[in-house]
């Protein structure tokens, strides 16, 4: 347990919120290919930065294949796919920002170091509780769909069935894991009205205000060029 | 199995916000795929509140069975704001219907002691109406809202596409959407308990 706490993370949780608002604004804001391209950049150098190769050359691929899609490929396609895909295409590539800090957040900062980010920016336990609970159970969600979808398979389910299959078993364990984790919480003292405190620590580094500074001037970039 | 039994007061403690976490997951992950997928046609952003309200009755009269306290709407509500907010598909309208469909919400849980099944169910048709903040700017802000898709590089032909589908007659289907998917959610919601949640021993 204690080795964590010398344990020096990348970035801030408080700094990494800031990013993805920011990415937010820039990514809806900007008109310009160049500004786009120049923010995704910085954002992926920040993923290796952070060590996240694997998740940099998927991002990388990724976003070239939309831009292909939408430049070379889709205006040349048939009417019909032009008018399905084009949309779904450019809203993707919209997010693309927000989903490159998203990674970036979700490999590099333990839940209990967002908790205590959003306990120091004092959020209510109301919500913090709820919402850090909530982040935990995506990977799981995704876990167990696919058991899900396993045992499907060897039973030959089909149609509007499959839906009832995925929502019930789902349900169950939803209950259950409340069941248990308040279970496990409680006993952590989780109800103890007084103000937590913390055994890891954050602090704003140098690298936390070189990106914030970046990504500020992205944004301003994406303000000006049109 | 143990059950965390705390004083009977009205407060969410621990586990009720654990249940508003895991089940609020559920329902932002439904919520969020179709959400993606209304990006394939006009048609679907439109109706995709009541896509919602259908599928995502399940999860929402669970969590609200489990956790028969003043705010847990509320709370969801705001997690899943929040969650979109990260996204970046947040807009202050949307924020707006949020806000007052989820107060609706609780205070129609609060009238009917949090217990009654329809009392949950016209709480949900109102949880459900606050998804309509989505696509309601094609009718508030009509000319800035196509000016400004426009501006930002979407495609002259979903434009016209969109200019075509956002008729009056399609608000009046925006809105009427949800309502009845949310009923069907909670009449599809009262057949799976019956036949599944009772047994298991869950609700």
């Amino acid at each position: 347990m204690f080795e964590n706490k010398e344990k020096t993370l990348v970035f801030d949780p408080r700094a990494e919120i800031i990013f993805l608002i920011l990415a937010n604004i820039a990514a809806f804001t900007q008109r310009s290919i160049y500004v786009e391209v120049g923010l995704i950049a910085l954002l992926i150098i920040m993923l290796v930065y952070a060590k996240c190769y694997k998740a940099s050359v998927k991002w990388i691929i990724l976003f070239g294949i939309t831009l292909m899609l939408q430049y070379y490929i889709l205006p040349y396609g048939p009417k019909f796919i032009r008018d399905t895909f084009s949309f779904l295409v450019f809203y993707v590539r919209k997010i693309f920002p927000c989903l490159i800090v998203g990674t970036l957040i979700v490999k590099t900062t333990e839940v209990r170091y967002f908790v205590l980010a959003l306990r120091k920016w004092h959020l209510p336990e109301q919500i913090i509780i709820p919402l850090s609970v909530t982040m935990r159970y995506f990977p799981s969600i995704k876990e167990e769909t696919g058991h899900i979808r396993d045992a499907m398979k060897l039973r030959k389910v089909k149609g509007v069935a499959k839906l009832e299959c995925y929502l019930v078993p789902l349900m169950i364990s939803a209950t259950n894991t409340a069941e248990e984790l308040s279970a496990a919480a409680v006993t952590r003292g989780i109800e103890n009205p007084v103000r937590k405190t913390s055994v890891v620590n954050i602090h704003f580094y140098i690298q936390d205000y070189i990106c914030l500074a970046l990504i500020i001037i992205s944004v301003i970039g994406a303000v000006v060029f049109k | 199995m143990a059950t965390i039994r705390t004083s009977g007061s009205k407060a969410l403690k621990g586990k009720d916000l654990i249940t508003i976490g895991i089940f609020s997951a559920i329902y932002f992950i439904i919520n969020f795929i179709i959400m993606i997928s209304s990006g394939l046609s006009p048609v679907i952003w439109i109706l995709m509140p009541g896509i919602i309200a259908l599928l995502t009755g399940v999860p929402f009269m669970i969590m609200v069975s489990k956790v028969q306290k003043t705010g847990a709407v509320f709370v969801m509500g705001i997690i899943t704001g929040l969650l979109y907010f990260l996204t970046g598909q947040f807009t202050l309208v949307i924020l707006i219907t949020f806000v007052v469909s989820c107060l609706i919400a609780e205070i129609i849980r609060f009238v009917t002691n949090y217990r009654s099944y329809l009392g949950n169910m016209l709480a949900f048709v109102f949880f459900s109406l606050g998804m309509i903040g989505s696509p309601l700017p094609i009718w508030l802000f009509r000319d800035s809202f196509f000016a400004q898709i426009k501006e930002q590089g979407m495609s002259a032909d979903y434009v016209a596409n969109l200019e075509a589908v956002s008729s009056t007659g399609m608000l009046i289907v925006l809105i009427v959407a949800p309502i009845i998917g949310a009923v069907i959610g909670g009449i599809i919601t009262k057949v799976l308990f019956n036949k599944h949640f009772q047994k298991a021993g869950i609700v």
